[in-house]
């Protein structure tokens, strides 16, 4: 992130990889986000049931025999169920980041290269919708739109943007104090060139290290909107759903309790591990 | 000292007002005629009354004809009533609004009871295998989605060993809830402790106190703790937010009477002015709890004290 890696940006490349890879917590992260996507890409194949099919052999058997992880109450196959939420889990993670995280980027490099009153309204904005809290701002989109999974993603990836938009613009403000983007404006270089080439390069690792874990943070909000019932709706595949659903039959059966949660918290784990590995290997003071 | 204050709190008023402006828009923003959705599941409700709610509700008027109603109502005290049941919605608020509290108090202290030593542990082993396994706990313990510890605590100590009641309002209803929300957040205690100790310990002041040769217990004790505490308490402030927007999903699963309970009842109802008053307590406890914690801040650091 200094001016060097400005320079040598894409050499850089392999010793980045190779660090991330000898950090015992990126190597395992990373090692369960591809297990992860893995399951999403391959849910048809690898599934050996139909996720919404009821009565595939009989309700709430336990885990074990035909049903690796069992059966819930209407008989559909609970590893089956797992392995399409993964699908939906990645994918909630991706949008709603994808939401915070572009807006958050706008809105932060612009308040950091604009400067002036711009700066103040973004920034002041900014640290208004901060102090509300993500889960209210989530709560309070999901009141207006109505409980569905599009809505508690939207309403995710928009309670996230003021603390990337925070971020980005103190990684950004770090950025334009330095010799080399002084340099690129006495050079006559335009705002577009000097935002798009020179400011989004820099700050990008400190926001890949931000959405890596906001992926986690996101799966878990949406999580929680869908186990309030204000989320996905049946009959979704979805983790946090079907804990919800899990509550009712806790004597009975409860590894329909225990196993979307150790999906859903290996998930977010992983996530985890990985961002904090990547902010070691992409930390030239952490590097060492 | 009084100016770091003065602009906490002019900040924090700014806060609330802008959440009034807000939550007026609210009820705008929902898709279709909001009335008409209210009072959607109650049957029988005739046109007539739906155009007098229209009316005592104030939505015939323009916005900021609605604004200027809704903020002289606010300042009697008036938060409207609810849709169904026509209670105060402000006396609904501050029935239940006290159990959230306590919730999220007993939470905090549990979190900060066991997260605090643990990270500060960590820090004095730093590198140690103690220090390698109390931060995979952590991490473990900040991937734990906290709906899904409260659902095994329930299951474990409510069903299978019957030690705790399922729900209800008593003291013994409030450990469960309470473990459940403060476990999860003792793990963000325990992993900003040990960051902010370690920094600490690499001051040249701290490496001075040891060069003198002071006792490593004293060195800690008199030049770590206090400094390394500072970050901790400037992140109970963030912390208590968490807190209460986990309340939501924790009152839910125990049944406890609180005001997240009351919340998600609403969405369901679709009676926004029970949301509405919702939102606007949420911010208002949320920013006065900032104001607090920061005074207790500039209290315990002599840089912004003397200032």
């Amino acid at each position: 992130m200094s001016a060097a890696t400005h320079q040598d940006g894409p050499k850089a490349a392999p010793g980045f990889l190779r660090r991330l890879l000898s950090s015992p917590s990126g190597a395992i992260g990373l090692a369960i986000v591809f297990l992860l996507i893995f399951c999403a890409l391959f849910a048809e194949m690898l599934a050996p049931y139909n996720p919404t099919k009821m009565g595939a052999g009989g309700r709430f058997l336990p885990p074990g025999g035909d049903h690796l992880l069992g059966t819930d109450e209407f008989g559909r196959d609970m590893f089956s169920r797992i392995l399409f939420g993964s699908r939906i889990t990645l994918l909630i993670g991706a949008v709603a980041v994808g939401i915070s995280l572009t807006i958050g980027l706008a809105v932060g490099m612009i308040a950091a290269f604009r400067r002036g009153w711009i700066e103040a309204i973004l920034m002041r904005s900014t640290d208004v919708l901060f102090s509300f809290t993500e889960t209210l701002i989530a709560l309070s989109f999901v009141a207006v739109l109505g409980p569905s999974l599009q809505n508690a993603v939207i309403a995710v990836g928009v309670a996230g943007i003021p603390f990337y938009a925070r971020t980005c613009y103190a990684a950004a403000l770090v950025e334009t104090a330095k010799p080399y983007f002084e340099a690129s404006i006495s050079a006559g270089a335009g705002p577009t060139r000097l935002v798009l080439v020179h400011l989004l390069p820099n700050v990008l690792p400190t926001m890949i290290v931000v959405a890596t874990l906001g992926v986690s943070t996101a799966i878990l909000a949406a999580a929680g909107l869908s186990f309030l019932g204000l989320g996905a709706q049946p009959p979704t595949s979805e983790w946090g759903y079907m804990l919800a659903g899990s509550r009712d039959y806790i004597n009975r059966a409860p590894w329909l309790m225990t196993i979307p949660g150790i999906a859903i918290a290996m998930t977010v784990l992983g996530f985890n591990l990985l961002g904090d590995g990547l902010r070691s290997s992409l930390d030239p003071v952490e590097r060492k | 000292m009084w100016r770091f204050l003065g602009t906490r709190i002019a900040m924090g008023a700014f806060t609330i007002w802008i959440t009034t402006i807000l939550v007026t828009l609210l009820i705008h923003a929902v898709p279709g005629d909001p009335v008409q959705i209210m009072y959607a599941q109650s049957q029988g409700t005739t046109p007539e009354q739906i155009e007098e709610v229209r009316r005592s509700l104030g939505l015939d008027r323009p916005i900021p004809v609605q604004y200027v109603m809704y903020m002289e109502r606010l300042l009697q005290g008036d938060l409207g009533a609810t849709i169904r049941g026509g209670q105060p919605v402000l006396e609904v608020i501050l029935q239940r609004l006290p159990n959230t509290l306590l919730l999220a108090c007993a939470a905090m202290f549990i979190a900060i009871v066991i997260g605090v030593p643990i990270g500060f542990l960590a820090a004095y082993r730093e590198g140690t295998l103690t220090d390698i396994a109390l931060m995979i706990v952590a991490i473990a313990g900040i991937s734990m989605p906290h709906f899904w510890l409260g659902l095994m605590l329930l299951f474990f100590f409510a069903l299978e060993l019957g030690w705790l009641p399922v729900s209800g309002n008593g003291w013994l209803n409030l450990i469960l809830p309470a473990l459940t929300l403060g476990l999860s957040n003792a793990a963000i205690f325990a992993r900003l402790t040990r960051s902010s100790m370690i920094d600490v310990m690499s001051q040249d002041y701290v490496q001075t106190a040891f060069a003198k040769g002071l006792p490593k217990a004293l060195v800690l004790r008199r030049h770590v703790l206090r400094a390394g505490l500072l970050p901790v308490v400037t992140m109970m402030g963030l912390q208590f937010a968490f807190m209460m927007g986990g309340a939501i999903v924790v009152e839910n699963i125990f049944s406890w009477n609180g005001v997240g309970r009351m919340a998600v009842e609403a969405i369901f109802q679709r009676d926004y002015p029970i949301i509405q008053g919702f939102i606007l307590t949420f911010s208002v406890v949320v920013v006065c709890v900032a104001i607090a914690i920061d005074a207790l801040y500039a209290v315990l650091d002599p840089r912004i004290r003397r200032s």
